[in-house]
């Protein structure tokens, strides 16, 4: 048979090159997913807020909104800050006496439930017929998937859709 | 070791060898796949967010954060910032300090209130 004297080698520099590209599809994969996330708790938020707008039959007074995108950082009230402004509002600085955190928009959504639960994989049959309903078929498959829990392993999905 | 085995080895090897290179290839195409999809899916983010109809209609209520972030003790602080806009965050073991610069705009800061008049 045809194969060079360093097989055992070649077979090795294989499987270091399949260990490396197991491991960029798993960033892949979780970068698409948060993408996903994102498009549905977007389309709901939009559809959510048209639907009470259209029960209201006006808008929400704007003082009472904040659209997005934006940037949430809590802390505990006790904390003490200390901000300096300068004159245009173009630049900020914060100093906390204490821990803080700093969410996106994004987390807010998820935690409004806007991404039917799916970010950490607990979703409803009706939650999962939603979110369904709001990606195109070819990320059907995806979403499936994500609806049974965190993924530890690589899973590779067909071209069509799953039921 | 099975040196010993001789001629099966190489059979052994073959197929191993000829296995793992199927495999590559099957993860060239997934990897490929993937970032199909990543780049459809963030043009379809971007088109989504853009549109105007949806800018309008993308909001949260005052009182979706404030039931965000349920704890009596906790002040909510939102930041809107032009695109671009840079944040650093200092090493907590150097204080805790956040300093935004914007180069398109001014930065609007504000305190999401705990009373119930649903307004920011």
């Amino acid at each position: 048979i045809g194969l060079p004297t360093n097989s055992a080698q070649e077979c090795q520099n294989l499987e270091v090159e399949r260990e490396r590209r197991l491991e960029r599809i798993k960033q892949k994969q979780s970068q698409l997913q948060e993408l996903i996330l994102q498009q549905i708790a977007f389309k709901n938020l939009v559809q959510r807020n048209r639907q009470t707008e259209q029960q209201a039959n006006r808008p929400p007074p704007p003082n009472s909104i904040i659209h997005l995108p934006f940037i949430i950082v809590n802390t505990s009230k006790k904390t003490v800050i200390d901000c300096s402004i300068s004159n245009d509002k173009f630049e900020y600085l914060f100093n906390f006496d204490s821990m803080f955190e700093i969410h996106d928009d994004i987390e807010v959504l998820k935690r409004m439930g806007m991404a039917c639960g799916l970010e950490v994989g607990k979703c409803s049959p009706e939650d999962l017929k939603v979110a369904r309903s709001l990606v195109p078929k070819a990320l059907e498959p995806y979403v499936v998937e994500m609806a049974k829990g965190p993924i530890s392993n690589v899973y590779i999905t067909g071209g069509s859709s799953a039921n | 070791h099975i040196q010993w085995l001789g001629n099966r080895i190489d059979a052994a090897q073959v197929s191993r060898y000829k296995e793992l290179q199927r495999e590559v290839c099957d993860l060239t195409k997934a990897e490929e796949q993937l970032d199909e999809l990543i780049s459809k899916c963030n043009l379809q983010l971007q088109l989504l967010t853009e549109d105007s109809h949806n800018k309008k209609l993308g909001y949260v209520r005052c009182q979706d954060l404030r039931q965000s972030f349920d704890s009596p003790d906790q002040l909510v602080m939102v930041i809107r910032a032009p695109p671009e806009t840079q944040m650093q965050v200092s090493e907590p073991s150097e204080g805790y300090q956040v300093s935004l610069k914007s180069t398109q705009g001014p930065i609007d800061v504000f305190l999401c209130p705990e009373d119930s008049s649903g307004v920011c």
